[in-house]
């Protein structure tokens, strides 16, 4: 059911699509020098831009349909894969933190084995219960992970040499929001690409109407794979970057609820078939919740996680920032997906 | 030592099958998921702690208030899945998560993080059979947990209520058309699951620490027992929660307590691994 | 040469024959219509076809290939394509990308849509009459115009036999009529056809052969005129009373 828009609404609509998100890149850009007295200011922005990219990344596996509620094995394993990597074999964290992402993915390899067939809530059902195996696992494997006593003293994030510029990200607070901004960026044009391809068709082929999708030759199942993977992959990068940026982990930190529900719950929120609507979902609640409601409630700030997915899920399912591109599509010469 | 196993599987596993009545039921009528279910147990185990604690009240008496708190958020549960669009199982799923989310943090800002426990004394002694060794507290779950059953047994096959309640769960459309007020079903359901809750949450609150996340544990037992037994009868309720109590028993023999997490994860995966086309089998 | 070839070809449900040894053949370039009271098997025969389902027992061969155990994107690889009973139109999509697609995955893979591609789109549109509707959202169009992009969409993935399953079901008789040209126009730029049509409306005109299909069971094959007036075809669709059976006209 289509509201009929005036022509003004349209042209609001497609301003906004446009003005927010380059408004919302320059202040991110630029916000170490407003937050230069503030560090907290600049911690918490740094904590929603990673759970920015946790939410894109989640993403890619919802843009096919499938809604998973236990990314954080992925996350999980990232992490703690780049952790002992760079801690115990003191391989560099550029290095460590990719091989995160693709033990991750291969984790998403074994879940895709059981469960890709499922379809709905019950593929949601397994993925809350998958969670379980890498974190009592990891909890439980003393010898290769300290076990619940958790890793401490773990390297930062990886410094950039260029030429006679040494960058130290993980030294100062900058440094890191800059790191994790550009890794950010990065995702952010991968996920666009990704979308716009005709991988994102078939995913969104495959989402509207799997049997159509199949007659017409798209193989279902490779493609909801591959979608997994990714989707697994970035996570894990995600987790790594975590780990360094703490530089410290717990497997019931990194195994817990609260990363396989955030994703879920901002690109809902955001908008599960757009592009940006998770990651300004993120940046906008994240800080929401750290700024007004922490302080308030220093013990179950958090309800607003649950009360914003369920306001979502009853009065606007298409997410805020779905709501606001809904009816639009770009012609399929850059990709029907926005 | 496989006599403890034993012991522990049937009263672990009848207690579970307790904690797993309410949400099969909930599931088999409305086919919806309540994935705030283990907040639920943990809310209604809570609030017996609130009043032991701070009023002195025995264990008894403060079923009452429990169960009353859990049809509180039961009947808002309702409400709100009845404003839910298609597709039903999904949506369900995420909005109860969220319910959840917003119960852990409440109970989180009452109670904090802290790990607390009912103390009832009488439950620590117990009975000794040779090398068994049974303790009051385990006999007190066992033998609730089988009345609690077994009067549910009793109310969906002898009453005029139950019948109408089964034939919701066989066939939607046809209780419809016979006439069964299927709406009113549903809130029935939810209401007998927020009791059956509430009954279980101060034994829970007993036997295990009580705090704000452990309820996802308790969703996975129900869900995976419910999977289990499919259209539910009963007596295959039973029977899942004895398996899931058996295998985690004797997970907790061989391998030690940690790793008893897994047993219900494991099952539930196998389970869904094995029957892709969920608990209702759908014609082709 | 025949195209298709059915031999011998059964599905059962459970304890139910949907289809009981079906021995038939197409030839390339005709237009066969499939017909038969409901429940006869003609959609479960599609579903065979284009290895939706599995054939209990039989062949199914394909330009001389046995395609009986394949997979639905490796027919669709080999040429066959179909329309379904109920619309399933990309419904957020816009008309035209839901042809782009159709196009995009039925030949080779590449990573973006190319411009060839939307103009084969553009083009198909054209034949089937939606071309002023590109930009409309799938969901929204009609049911006869859902019908038709169902039509240019199966098209678009270049199949050299079309399954058209119940395509002018709800049409209004001028409707109806427009089918029967594009149904021509299709044939006509090399398209084997084959086309489910219960009420008779469509396949009566256009096909060059029928296929009656009662109960699982072929009770008739041949030209339209010869097949309609088969005494099992009528007693198939208007059924017969105890005291009607034949015993002298």
């Amino acid at each position: 059911m289509r509201k009929k828009e005036t022509t003004s609404q349209k042209a609001i609509q497609q301003r906004v699509a446009w003005a927010a998100p380059v408004l919302a890149l320059v202040l991110l850009l630029l916000l170490p020098v407003f937050a230069r007295y503030n560090d907290y200011v600049l911690q918490v922005f740094t904590h929603a831009l990673l759970l920015a990219t946790l939410a894109l990344a989640w993403n890619i596996l919802g843009v096919s349909g499938s809604i998973s509620l236990g990314h954080a094995a992925f996350f999980g394993a990232g992490a703690y894969t780049s952790a002992l990597l760079s801690l115990d074999l003191g391989v560099s964290p550029w290095a460590t933190i990719p091989l995160g992402g693709v033990l991750a993915a291969g984790i998403a390899a074994i879940m895709g084995l059981f469960c890709l067939r499922l379809r709905g809530a019950y593929f949601a059902l397994a993925t809350l219960a998958f969670v379980e195996i890498p974190k009592v696992i990891t909890d439980n494997w003393d010898g290769l992970t300290r076990g619940s006593l958790g890793l401490v003293g773990l390297p930062g994030l990886p410094s950039l040499r260029l030429g006679s510029y040494h960058f130290d990200m993980s030294g100062s607070l900058v440094g890191s929001y800059y790191f994790v901004l550009g890794y950010g960026l990065v995702l952010l044009v991968l996920v666009t690409i990704l979308f716009r391809s005709n991988l994102g068709l078939a995913l969104q082929a495959l989402r509207e109407e799997e049997v159509a999708a199949e007659a017409i030759g798209i193989q279902v199942q490779k493609y909801r794979l591959l979608s997994l993977l990714l989707s697994a992959f970035f996570t894990g990068i995600t987790g790594a970057c975590y780990g360094h940026l703490i530089r410290y982990l717990e497997p019931g930190l990194v195994y817990g609820l609260h990363f396989s529900a955030i994703p879920m719950i901002f690109a809902i929120c955001g908008g599960r078939f757009t592009i940006l609507g998770p990651a300004l979902a993120a940046l906008v609640l994240y800080p929401v919740d750290q700024f007004i409601f922490h302080p308030l409630l220093p013990a179950g700030h958090e309800f607003l996680y649950g009360a914003v997915i369920i306001l979502a899920i009853l009065f606007m399912p298409s997410g805020v920032w779905g709501q606001l591109r809904k009816g639009h599509f770009v012609s399929i010469k850059t990709g029907s997906i926005e | 030592m496989w006599t403890t196993v034993l012991v522990s599987g049937i009263t672990l596993g009848s207690f579970y099958t307790l904690v797993a009545l309410g949400f099969a039921l909930i599931f088999g009528v409305t086919h919806t998921f309540n994935l705030a279910h283990g907040e639920l147990l943990v809310l209604a185990g809570y609030v017996a702690y609130w009043l032991w604690k701070t009023y002195g009240i025995s264990l008894l008496f403060t079923f009452p208030a429990a169960i009353l708190a859990t049809l509180v958020v039961c009947l808002i549960l309702q409400r709100l899945f009845s404003r839910l669009r298609e597709p039903m199982e999904m949506n369900s799923i995420v909005l109860s998560f969220g319910l959840a989310i917003l119960l852990q943090n409440g109970m989180l800002f009452f109670f904090s993080g802290d790990y607390r426990l009912i103390r009832v004394p009488t439950f620590n002694q117990g009975l000794h059979f040779n090398t068994l060794y049974l303790s009051y507290g385990q006999l007190t779950l066992l033998a609730l947990s089988l009345l609690v059953i077994g009067l549910l047994y009793f109310l969906m096959r002898h009453t005029f209520l139950g019948k109408a309640l089964r034939a919701t769960i066989q066939d939607r459309e046809a209780a419809s058309l016979a006439g069964i007020n299927v709406g009113g079903m549903g809130v029935l359901a939810f209401a007998i699951g927020a009791i059956l809750i509430g009954l279980a949450g101060p034994l829970y609150g007993c036997v295990h620490y009580l705090y704000p996340t452990a309820g996802l544990q308790a969703t996975l037992l129900a869900i995976t027992i419910t999977i289990f037994a499919g259209v539910g009868r009963i007596r295959t309720l039973i029977l899942g929660g004895w398996i899931l109590g058996f295998a985690e028993s004797g997970a907790v023999v061989l391998l030690g307590a940690s790793w008893r997490e897994l047993v219900s994860a494991v099952m539930l995966i196998t389970l869904l691994a094995l029957r892709p086309q969920g608990i209702f089998e759908r014609e082709q | 040469m025949s195209l298709l070839k059915l031999e011998a070809l059964s599905k059962k449900f459970g304890d139910h024959w949907a289809l009981k040894e079906i021995d038939f053949s197409i030839d390339e370039g005709e237009i066969v219509g499939l017909v038969g009271p409901n429940g006869a098997g003609k959609t479960t025969l599609f579903n065979l076809i284009t290895c939706r389902h599995r054939a209990t027992s039989g062949r199914i061969l394909f330009a001389n290939k046995e395609t009986t155990l394949c997979k639905p994107h490796e027919i669709q690889k080999l040429g066959i394509s179909r329309t379904f009973q109920s619309s399933r139109p990309f419904a957020k999509m816009s008309t035209l990308d839901n042809v782009v697609v159709g196009r995009v995955f039925g030949g080779e893979f590449h990573l973006f849509a190319q411009s060839t591609d939307i103009d084969s789109a553009k083009q198909l549109l054209e034949l089937v009459g939606l071309a002023h509707k590109e930009q409309t959202p799938a969901g929204d169009l009609t049911l006869s115009e859902q019908r038709r992009l169902d039509l240019a969409r199966a098209l678009a993935t270049q199949p050299r036999l079309l399954l058209l399953d119940e395509v002018v079901a709800g049409f209004s008789p001028v409707a109806v009529k427009q089918a029967v040209d594009l149904v021509r126009r299709v044939r006509q730029r090399g398209v084997t056809l084959f086309i489910i049509d219960h009420f008779l409306s469509l396949s009566l005109r256009v096909s060059d052969r029928l296929l009656a299909l009662d109960h699982g069971e072929k009770v008739a094959e041949g030209r339209p005129q010869e097949v309609m007036r088969n005494r099992e075809v009528i007693r198939a669709y208007l059924g017969m009373r105890h005291e009607d059976e034949p015993h002298g006209a």
